[in-house]
């Protein structure tokens, strides 16, 4: 197959290529290659929990307008690759952030093949949140996207085939955090918050999108528009107000998101308590008895975690348990662990059939489609619970089939009322818990959060250019609260040409 | 005998004068075959013949090519920009319009020119005749009247992908098939199409014209196994223009100097004082009175065949929105007709409640009805099954345009039809296939929504489908898409090549012009007079910064200047555009840039899914496999995530790198 299909790669890329790129498409008005210019992207390359040293990267034209203005070198640039002690401060209120190290890497010299710096701040939340703040309140400077530095790399030429090959998983995985991330912020009130404002400004762009494009043949009063100028003006007045909001509403959850999941009376608010070392959670041998989330913050191995028990799943006739089973499957699609808790007398007595039985059993509890894939295998841990009511050559059996199980994430008998097999569970949660502390995506909402105001900042920039062109030229101003809608539709979802049509058919009556 | 069975062109009735080569009657194979002469089929017929391949255009009526079925009007908003585009790739429907037009405007003038919508309305006889002599004089082009029965197809090319390969068609009444290795069905509504008034129905595809092709909807059905679905449209009443009391309607004056469609134009044939006026009226509650009491006799509208939300029947419009006013225009049929055309009352009732309903509207209390309104439903090929170049996946050299993939509209089709026509001309003479970038043209929106997303309903072209509306305009189509189209695509003469490219030299000298002058903002305020300036005193200012103001026009700055600007007066209303739209277009240019990367990573409609070495789930390499995406965007397959683009995307860029090392 692939020898035919190779050719075909080529000849399909050359057709089009030809035709796109071709010198004429400069033509008088096509954008020149000059103004295409990279923005200048900055992330957390750093974990969290027991790091001392937090890294921040920049990358991109403005890297160096970055450097001097965050750490006050006005006159050169320190030498490439050079550490330099610097204080870090907030380029607008000159206010001191902290005091860390910053390098400089010229380009082509640099991961990214462009100009980039770099902060080694302290890695407290707080430092950390104020310099990524600072960052994205910079002109032409935003947070990146899920894989982008790999990206830029890429097309700079900077990989090899073999992190190449690699890079479609990346970016999966970086995707993956971001979106749970992304969930976990949108959980709640500020979800509610971003959710109205897009509803509101596609309202406002369906309103003027209808007066542009029917209003010479339909009846569309002229005062569709007077409603849009006072929508987009009371938006404007809203995001700013909640972008000046030093309270920032909601504290922020921080640590790991493990999350324990699993059918009913398998042991889940058994093994809550006996990781917090307290009866934080009720037990009692009543299916169904955990209605609601459970959250408590740990340590393990010095990593922070916020644990939560869930509602066992089960189909319920129960108003109040069908909710709280509603809940326990959102907490899982959110978390960056969970422990899937099996009452191990459930298990098939032949120890052959063990692993197709789980493998079953994780798709009922998984709420992704993808649940089998490797991604997914490394954010979850078997918990075989209840372990001293199965004979012990039994279990060892079942141990046997299980051990190096592709596919299959590692299990661990385990027993909440006599803590057998509690050492080894822990020594395993401990390191999955250390390795995605590693991870600067994942239970990092600075970043999610440095995103949000990015892009809320460039939504009001956006709506002004409305009033900007109001009466000057519609489809100049319309296009004002289309870029403030894609700019919020980063955090809330993309709003697609459809969308728009729905609300302007719903609205108004169209059609001659 | 061939050509004893068939009804040539040359023998037709219109005793066209045919002085063309290469229409010899006994002619069995083509490089093109074109099925359907309406907007769809004659754009293509002549995209394909421009290209060089000879060409057959068969349709079951040569008096019916280029006819206004519906309508009298081309352009609109949106629409005027596709007709720009087609222009601007040498179409016909633009300088079809110039020659017909009785009544020109140009709409949404208050409101950007971005979005101003060229319009006319149309002599429905100059239409066709303006139409019809083009065709004639196109040289490789050849017209046959005919019915096709049967799409002829045979085992694939094992080089390419696909299930079949198109060998030619044959005819309902001609044993020998008629052989061509590109063809193109534009059949609109006669693909199983059914008539519907009252509560009759007969089969057929418009009213007074021949049966549908059973046949070909057969072929494509059964013998392909293309995705079919049905689709409804109507058309309103033709009224007696005497009847009709016109001074209680009010009156719609047209633009007083017409701009023309096409760029190759400076005027219209029809004269400013000669234009005819429009005239508007409004519905009563007795319209909708004559509706509800109607719907039980309605067989049309009781059906639940999708019909278009923004040009629905009279009927819908009152059921869905009651107790409202509705506006109807009384459109002209030409110079000399003596017919007006309700445009906002199609309607399906029985002929004796049309009649009705229409002399509940004051202006109409009189009206006699010349023709009746009727509703049409037909199939449509679900057009995700189609390439970007319109050519159908699995069938090569099969191409589709217009009513048949789902769309409504003349503009909509004379624009595929144009774009389909090019490819099948280009795979006819073994050229590669070619697409059009959405980031280019309201074509390439159009068809890239049509293969990417799929149609629920008629789809028709708005501005805002378009990403990047500030620079797709009207004024700049020629610019966007005529060099390229002699250069790359081969579907424009060189006449109009050498146009566009002096006009672009013209323009680019005369911004370079505008941004040589500069001055301090006080400086200009004392050339210029009382202008209102926003910059602080000290900043300089080139004429193109100034041009962006809204009081300052390129006159006025010609007057400062006239030793540097005054040759470029031709290009005034150009300029100011391009000046108040460049910085806007700028800023997108690097979102365009990346939908064109996206565009340009093209996957292989042969890609073997299920052991594609990306890590994907089984069940999205199912739907991978059945759907078969044309680009990384993957839109049109459900339930699959962004992730499987990003992968898809990763898979693709390795690809395109070695084959980039391949190459070095």
């Amino acid at each position: 197959m692939l020898p035919c299909s190779w050719g075909l790669w080529r000849s399909a890329i050359h057709t089009l290529k030809t035709f796109r790129a071709s010198p004429s498409a400069r033509g008088l008005c096509i954008p020149t290659r000059a103004v295409c210019d990279a923005e200048t992207i900055f992330a957390l390359s750093s974990g969290h929990g027991r790091c001392g040293v937090a890294v921040v990267r920049v990358s991109g034209p403005a890297s160096s307008m970055v450097l001097r203005n965050m750490a006050g070198l006005t006159q050169a640039l320190p030498p490439p690759r050079t550490a330099l002690l610097r204080r870090i401060t907030d380029p607008q209120s000159k206010e001191l952030l902290d005091r860390g190290l910053v390098l400089w890497f010229k380009g082509p010299h640099s991961f990214t093949g462009e100009d980039s710096a770099e902060f080694h701040i302290h890695g407290g939340p707080a430092v950390i949140t104020a310099v990524l703040q600072a960052l994205g309140s910079l002109e032409g400077v935003r947070p990146a996207e899920a894989g982008e530095f790999t990206r830029r790399a890429f097309h700079a030429g900077k990989l090899g085939l073999t992190e190449v090959e690699g890079l479609g998983d990346l970016i999966h995985a970086e995707t993956e955090a971001q979106r749970r991330q992304a969930l976990r912020q949108m959980d709640g009130e500020l979800g509610r918050l971003y959710q109205d404002w897009s509803y509101r400004l596609k309202r406002c762009l369906a309103h003027v999108e209808a007066f542009i494009d029917f209003s010479e043949d339909e009846l569309i009063e002229d005062g569709v528009l007077n409603q849009v100028d006072s929508s987009v003006r009371q938006l404007e007045t809203e995001i700013e107000r909640h972008l000046k909001d030093e309270r920032r509403g909601e504290r922020l959850r921080t640590g790991v998101q493990v999350v324990i999941a699993g059918a009913t009376n398998a042991g889940k608010s058994s093994l809550l308590n006996t990781l917090c070392q307290r009866p934080a959670a009720i037990v009692s041998p009543i299916a169904g008895t955990t209605r609601d989330i459970v959250e408590t913050s740990l340590d393990i191995g010095g990593f922070p975690v916020l644990l939560s028990d869930t509602a066992g799943l089960r189909d319920s006739s129960d108003s109040v348990e069908r909710e709280g089973v509603r809940r326990a499957r959102q907490r899982v699609e959110q978390a960056d662990l969970t422990l899937v808790v099996v009452d191990s007398t459930q298990l098939p007595p032949d120890p052959q059939l063990v692993p197709a039985f789980l493998q079953e059993h994780l798709s009922t509890v998984l709420p992704s489609p993808e649940a089998g894939m490797k991604a997914a295998s490394d954010r979850v841990l078997l918990v075989l619970n209840k372990s001293d009511l199965v004979p012990e050559e039994q279990r060892e059996r079942t141990e046997g089939e299980l051990r190096e199980r592709p596919g299959l994430p590692p299990a661990c008998f385990l027993s909440c009322s006599t803590s057998t097999g509690l050492e080894d569970f822990l020594t395993v949660l401990q390191s999955r818990v250390k390795t995605l502390c590693g991870d600067p995506l994942s239970g990092a909402p600075s970043l999610t959060q440095a995103r949000h105001r990015a892009h809320l900042q460039q939504s009001v920039q956006a709506l002004n250019q409305y009033h900007q062109y109001r009466d000057q030229d519609l489809a100049l101003a319309a296009e004002g609260v289309r870029l403030a809608l894609t700019h919020l539709g980063r955090i809330t979802g993309r709003v697609g040409a459809e969308e728009i049509l729905d609300i302007i058919f719903r609205d108004f009556c169209i059609g001659k | 005998m061939l050509a004893q069975k068939l009804h040539l062109l040359r023998h037709n009735v219109l005793s066209f004068v045919s002085s063309r080569t290469g229409s010899d009657l006994t002619r069995r194979q083509y490089d093109v075959i074109v099925v359907g002469g309406g907007h769809a089929g004659t754009e293509a017929a002549a995209a394909a013949a421009r290209l060089g391949a000879e060409t057959l255009l068969i349709t079951q009526k040569i008096m019916t090519i280029g006819a206004l079925s519906c309508n009298p009007s081309l352009g609109g908003v949106g629409k005027g920009q596709l007709v720009r585009e087609v222009d601007a790739l040498d179409g016909l429907c633009g300088r079809a319009g110039d020659s017909a037009g009785v009544h020109f405007s140009i709409l949404n003038r208050s409101k950007g020119p971005a979005v101003w919508g060229p319009r006319a309305q149309l002599d429905r006889e100059r239409y066709r005749q303006f139409i019809q002599s083009e065709l004639l004089s196109t040289p490789r082009l050849t017209v046959l009247e005919g019915s096709v029965d049967e799409l002829l197809v045979s085992q694939p090319n094992p080089e390419e992908p696909g299930h079949h390969r198109v060998t030619g068609i044959r005819l309902v009444d001609g044993s020998h098939p008629i052989l061509s290795s590109s063809v193109v069905l534009t059949t609109g509504t006669f693909l199983s199409g059914s008539l519907f008034m009252g509560q009759t129905t007969s089969p057929g595809g418009r009213m007074g014209d021949a049966q549908s092709c059973a046949g070909l909807s057969y072929t494509l059905k059964e013998t392909l196994g293309l995705r079919v679905g049905r689709l409804r449209t109507g058309t309103p009443p033709r009224i007696v223009k005497e009847s009709v009391d016109l001074s209680l309607a009010q009156l719609q004056a047209p633009d007083k100097q017409p701009t023309p469609f096409s760029f190759l134009n400076t005027h219209t044939r029809c004269k400013p004082e000669e234009q005819l006026p429009c005239y508007l009226t409004h519905t009563t509650p007795g319209v909708e009175r004559v509706v509800r009491e109607s719907v039980h006799l309605n067989c049309h509208i009781q059906q639940d065949t999708k019909g278009p939300r923004y040009c629905p029947s009279i009927e819908s419009r009152v059921l869905r929105f009651p107790g409202r006013r509705h506006q109807v225009w009384l459109e002209p049929e030409g110079l000399t007709s003596d017919l007006l055309y309700p445009q906002g009352l199609s309607m399906t009732m029985p002929p004796d409640l049309q009649l009705r309903l229409l002399r509940e509207i004051p202006a109409l209390h009189r009206a006699e009805i010349r023709a009746p309104g009727y509703g049409v439903q037909y199939d449509f090929v679900c057009p995700t099954q189609l390439t970007p170049s319109l050519q159908v996946k699995s069938t090569q050299g099969l191409f589709l345009a217009g009513q048949i993939n789902g769309t409504t509209g003349y503009e909509e089709a004379a624009a595929q039809g144009l774009w389909a026509g090019v490819n099948a001309g280009r795979t006819a003479l073994s050229l590669p296939p070619i697409a059009l970038s959405r980031t280019q043209s309201y074509i390439g929106v159009l068809i890239d929504d049509l293969v990417g997303r799929g149609v629920t309903e008629p789809y028709r072209m708005f501005t805002s489908r378009a990403e990047f509306r500030t620079y797709l305009r009207p004024d700049n189509a020629d610019l966007r898409l005529t060099p390229r189209g002699f250069e790359e695509v081969g579907c424009v003469t060189l006449r109009r090549y050498k146009k566009a490219v002096s006009v672009r030299d013209g323009l680019q000298e005369a911004l370079m012009a505008l941004q040589s002058v500069a001055l301090s903002s006080t400086r200009w305020r004392e050339k210029l007079g009382n202008i209102s300036l926003s910059e602080n005193k000290s900043t300089t200012l080139n004429g193109l910064d100034l041009l962006q103001y809204k009081d300052v026009s390129f006159e006025m700055l010609a007057s400062a200047f006239p030793e540097c600007l005054s040759q470029y007066f031709e290009y005034s209303q150009r300029l100011k555009i391009e000046a108040v739209y460049r910085p806007h277009c700028e800023k997108q240019s690097r979102e365009m840039e990346r939908i064109r990367s996206e565009e340009s990573l093209s996957l292989p409609s042969d890609m073997d899914y299920l052991s594609l070495p990306v890590s994907l789930s089984h069940e999205v390499r199912e739907i991978l496999d059945r759907v078969r995406p044309n680009t990384c965007d993957v839109r049109p397959c459900p339930d699959t995530h962004t992730c499987v683009l990003n992968r898809l995307f990763g898979y693709a860029k390795i690809k395109s790198v070695t084959h980039v090392f391949d190459n070095s």
